[in-house]
C-alpha cells in the first residue's frame, strides 16, 4: 500500500460568502467557524484539508450533515471552486485547468453517483446508463451496448427499456452506478450514494459495490454519514467535522485509537465485534505452540466468538494467505470489544 | 386671480410668468360667468385645487398645461417616427410577407383538402380521438354556416404569430433563466406588455405603419402574446431539478448539451403551458386587431358592433369561442403528452 496517491488534496480551504478572499488571511491564521460567521458573515466550509487518495482504494469521507463532506467531494471535479489550496490528480493540479481540460477530466477521469440518483427522467434506463458516453459523442449503438453491459453487471438486466420512475429507489441507484461505471473512468465519486435507501437495500448495495470493486479496482471516493457503512467500505477513512479533518487513517486503527472525543462518541455506538478484524487485535507469535485452531486475519471478531463458543482461555493462530502472521488471545479480543474511553472511566457513557 | 398666484409672487417670478403669457388664457365657465358679472371668483377653501399643471398655469401662464404636455409627447413621437420607421420598416417587412403568404396559402387550399389536413395533423399531435373529432366537427360546422374562410383567416394569423412568439420567446426565456441580471431587465418589459391595455398597442403602431400593412396587427399580436411563453420558459428552466443539472455538469456536458439534452426536455411541460397561453392570447388579440384591418372572425364582430347587427356579432362571437375551445383542447392535449414523456 505504498503506491503514489492518485488524487491528492493539499491545503484546501473553502469559504462561502460575499468576498471570501477578504477574510482568507484571518482564516489561514486559524479563525474558527463561529467567529468567522459572527465577525465577517462568511461561512467556513472547509479548513485546511489534506487527504491523499490511493489508486484502487476506497476512501470514505465521513461526517455529520454540515461537516462539509458534500462540499469536499464537489471540489474534486470542481463543481465547487475552492477558495485556496490545490487538488492534484496524477500529479496535475486540476485547479489550473481551463474549461476544455476540466470537461475532459469530468468526461474521462471522474464519474459521479448522487444521493438523489439524478437520473434523466425523460430517458430510458439504458439511455441513462449510456449518458457518459453520449456526452463524449459516441454513436447510439456503441453507447447503448455499453450501457446495457453495465446494467447487466449491476443486476438490472431486462429493465433497459423502463423509465427511472418505474423503478424502486435501490434500482434507480443501480442505474446511477451503471452510469458511472459505463464511463470507464478510473475515479468514482459517490456522494452519499446509499443514504437515501432503506437499510436492507443499503446493505445489498454496499455488497454490490465491494463485489464490483474486487474486479474493477476503481479509485472510489465515498461520502457517508453512516459509520457502519464507512467501516464496511473504507480502505482509508477520513472523519470530517465542521469542515476540518478530525482524524484519518485505516478504519480499524481509528476504531481502536480514536484521538478525539467526537470520534469516541461516534465509535461507541457501533457493533465492534462485527467491524473489528482479527488482524487489528492479534499479537505477534512469541513461542506459543498450543493453538486452539487457525483463523484468517480478515475474519471479524464475531466469527471468532462463535468459533470459540465464548471460551476466553483459548488462543488462535492467525494466518493470512497461508502464512502465519500472529496469535490471537481471546482475552485480548474481549478487551477490544470495549471502547477505549469506556475502559478508562466507567462513568462515561454516551 | 388664481389660487396659486401667491407661490409665484412670493418666489418673485411674476415677471417671468407675465413674459411667457400667451394671451389667449383659457377661462373656466365659472370664471367667465364671474367676468361677465364683473366680479372675481373667490374659491372656497374646501375647493382648493391640487397644484396641477392646469392650476399652476392659471396662476402663471408660462407653466405648461397638461394639454401642452400630451401634445408634446405626440410631437416627440411624431418627430422620432420617421427615423423609427426607417429602422423598423425593413426589419418587420418579413412579418408582412409571412402573414400575407400564410393567409394566401390557407385560402388557396380547397376546404376538402385543408379540413382533412388539419384533422390528421391534430390526430398526429395529440393522439386522442375525442379531440380529433372535436376539430373535425368544429370545422364542418363553421363551413356549414359559411364562416369557414373567416375562421381560417383567424387561424392562419394565429399560426404565424404563435410560431414567431415561440421563435423569439423561447430563446429570450432561456437567456433570462441563465442570468439573473437579464431576468431583472426583461421582467419589467414583460409586465408592461402584459398590463398595457390592448388598444394602447395599436395607437403608436398606427402611426408607425400604414393601416393597410398586415405587419401592423402582426406586431400587436406578437407583443401581446409573447409574454407567457417567455415567462414560462424562464420558469421551466429554472425549475429543472438542480441535482440533474449537477449530474449533467459532473459528466462533462457542454452548455449546449445540457440545454438541449437536459434542460429543455425537462422544462418542456412548462414551455408547452406557455405555448397554450400564447395561443389563447393571440386569439384574443386577433379579434381586437380587426380594428386595424386584421381579417378573420374579428371583422364580423366589428361589423356587428358598428352596424348593430346583433345576429352577425353573436354568431361570429360564438365561432370565436368554438375556435378558442378547439385551440385550447388541442394544445392542452399536446401539453399532456409532453408531461407524460418527462414523468413529473
Amino acid at each position: 500500500m505504498t503506491t503514489q496517491p492518485l488524487v491528492s488534496i493539499k491545503g484546501l480551504y473553502k469559504i462561502f460568502g460575499g468576498n471570501p478572499q477578504s477574510v482568507l488571511p484571518q482564516v489561514l491564521k486559524g479563525m474558527g467557524k463561529a467567529e468567522l460567521l459572527e465577525k465577517h458573515q462568511h461561512v467556513l466550509g472547509l479548513r485546511d484539508i489534506n487527504v491523499d487518495m490511493r489508486e484502487g482504494e476506497i476512501t470514505v469521507i465521513m461526517g455529520l450533515s454540515g461537516s462539509g463532506k458534500s462540499t469536499l467531494i464537489r471540489h474534486l471535479n470542481r463543481l465547487i471552486e475552492p477558495t485556496t489550496g490545490s487538488i492534484e490528480v496524477r500529479g496535475e493540479d486540476v485547479l489550473t485547468y481551463g474549461e476544455e481540460k476540466l470537461r475532459d477530466l469530468r468526461r474521462n477521469l471522474m464519474s459521479m453517483v448522487f444521493q438523489k440518483f439524478a437520473l434523466l427522467p425523460h430517458r430510458t434506463v439504458e439511455e441513462n446508463a449510456a449518458m457518459a458516453r453520449e456526452v463524449r459523442g459516441e454513436t447510439q449503438a456503441e453507447r447503448l451496448a455499453e450501457g446495457r453491459k453495465w446494467l447487466e453487471r449491476v443486476g438490472l438486466g431486462g429493465f433497459e427499456k423502463r423509465y427511472p420512475h418505474q423503478l424502486s429507489g435501490g434500482m434507480q441507484q443501480r442505474v446511477g452506478i451503471a452510469r458511472a461505471l459505463a464511463s470507464d473512468s478510473p475515479i468514482m465519486l459517490m456522494d452519499e450514494a446509499f443514504s437515501a435507501l432503506d437499510p436492507l437495500i443499503r446493505t445489498d448495495m454496499q455488497d454490490l459495490l465491494l463485489e464490483l470493486q474486487k474486479d474493477l479496482h476503481k479509485t472510489i471516493i465515498f461520502i457517508t454519514h453512516d459509520l457502519d457503512e464507512a467501516l464496511k467500505l473504507a480502505d482509508h477513512l477520513v472523519i470530517l467535522k465542521d469542515g476540518y479533518v478530525v482524524q484519518q487513517g485505516e478504519p480499524q486503527h481509528i476504531l481502536l485509537n480514536p484521538n478525539d472525543p467526537y470520534i469516541e462518541d461516534f465509535v461507541s455506538d457501533i457493533n465492534r465485534a462485527r467491524v473489528l478484524r482479527v488482524r487489528s487485535v492479534m499479537q505477534p507469535i512469541n513461542g506459543q505452540t498450543d493453538f486452539a485452531g487457525v483463523v484468517d486475519a480478515d475474519d471479524n471478531l464475531e466469527h471468532l466468538i462463535g468459533l470459540s463458543g465464548g471460551d476466553t482461555y483459548r488462543t488462535y493462530k492467525v494466518q493470512s494467505n497461508g502464512e502465519d502472521v500472529g496469535a490471537l488471545d481471546m482475552k485480548a479480543l474481549v478487551r477490544a470489544l470495549v471502547p477505549a474511553a469506556a475502559s478508562d472511566s466507567s462513568t462515561r457513557r454516551s | 386671480m388664481a389660487t396659486y398666484d401667491w407661490i409665484f409672487n412670493t418666489l418673485g417670478l411674476k415677471d417671468w410668468c407675465d413674459g411667457g403669457a400667451t394671451g389667449n388664457k383659457t377661462l373656466s365657465l365659472s370664471e367667465m360667468l364671474a367676468q361677465a358679472k364683473g366680479e372675481t371668483v373667490q374659491t372656497p377653501w374646501y375647493e382648493t385645487p391640487f397644484p396641477s399643471l392646469d392650476a399652476l398655469n392659471a396662476a402663471c401662464p408660462t407653466v405648461a398645461r397638461t394639454r401642452d404636455m400630451t401634445s408634446g409627447v405626440e410631437n416627440g413621437f411624431l418627430a422620432a417616427k420617421d427615423s423609427l420607421k426607417f429602422v423598423l420598416d425593413p426589419i418587420t417587412q418579413p412579418l408582412s410577407w409571412l402573414l400575407d403568404g400564410s393567409l394566401w396559402l390557407f385560402l388557396a387550399i380547397p376546404w376538402f383538402i385543408l379540413i382533412p389536413l388539419l384533422v390528421i395533423g391534430t390526430q398526429f399531435a395529440v393522439r386522442k380521438w375525442a379531440i380529433t373529432a372535436l376539430v373535425l366537427f368544429t370545422f364542418l360546422f363553421l363551413a356549414f354556416i359559411d364562416h369557414y374562410s373567416f375562421a381560417i383567416e383567424t387561424l392562419s394569423i394565429i399560426f404565424v404569430c404563435t410560431f414567431l412568439c415561440v421563435l423569439f420567446g423561447v430563446p429570450i426565456g432561456i437567456m433570462m433563466s441563465k442570468s439573473d441580471r437579464t431576468q431583472k431587465a426583461i421582467i419589467p418589459v414583460l409586465d408592461m406588455l402584459q398590463t398595457l391595455p390592448s388598444f394602447v398597442y395599436l395607437i403608436p403602431l398606427i402611426f408607425l405603419f400604414s393601416v393597410t400593412e398586415s405587419k401592423l396587427y402582426g406586431i400587436a399580436i406578437i407583443l401581446y402574446a409573447i409574454v407567457p411563453i417567455v415567462r414560462l420558459t424562464d420558469l421551466g428552466i429554472r425549475l429543472v431539478d438542480r441535482d440533474v443539472t449537477e449530474a449533467a455538469d459532473a459528466f462533462g456536458m457542454t452548455f449546449r448539451q445540457k440545454l438541449f439534452k437536459v434542460e429543455i426536455p425537462l422544462a418542456l411541460p412548462n414551455i408547452m403551458a406557455g405555448l397554450n397561453q400564447t395561443i389563447m392570447m393571440s386569439l384574443a388579440m386577433v379579434v381586437i386587431a380587426s380594428l386595424v384591418s386584421a381579417p378573420g372572425l374579428g371583422v364580423l364582430v366589428l361589423r356587428g358592433i358598428r352596424n348593430l347587427e346583433l345576429g352577425v356579432g353573436l354568431v361570429s362571437g360564438f365561432c370565436i369561442v368554438l375556435l378558442a375551445v378547439l385551440l385550447d383542447r388541442v394544445s392542452k392535449a399536446a401539453l399532456a403528452r409532453a408531461d407524460e414523456s418527462t414523468h413529473h
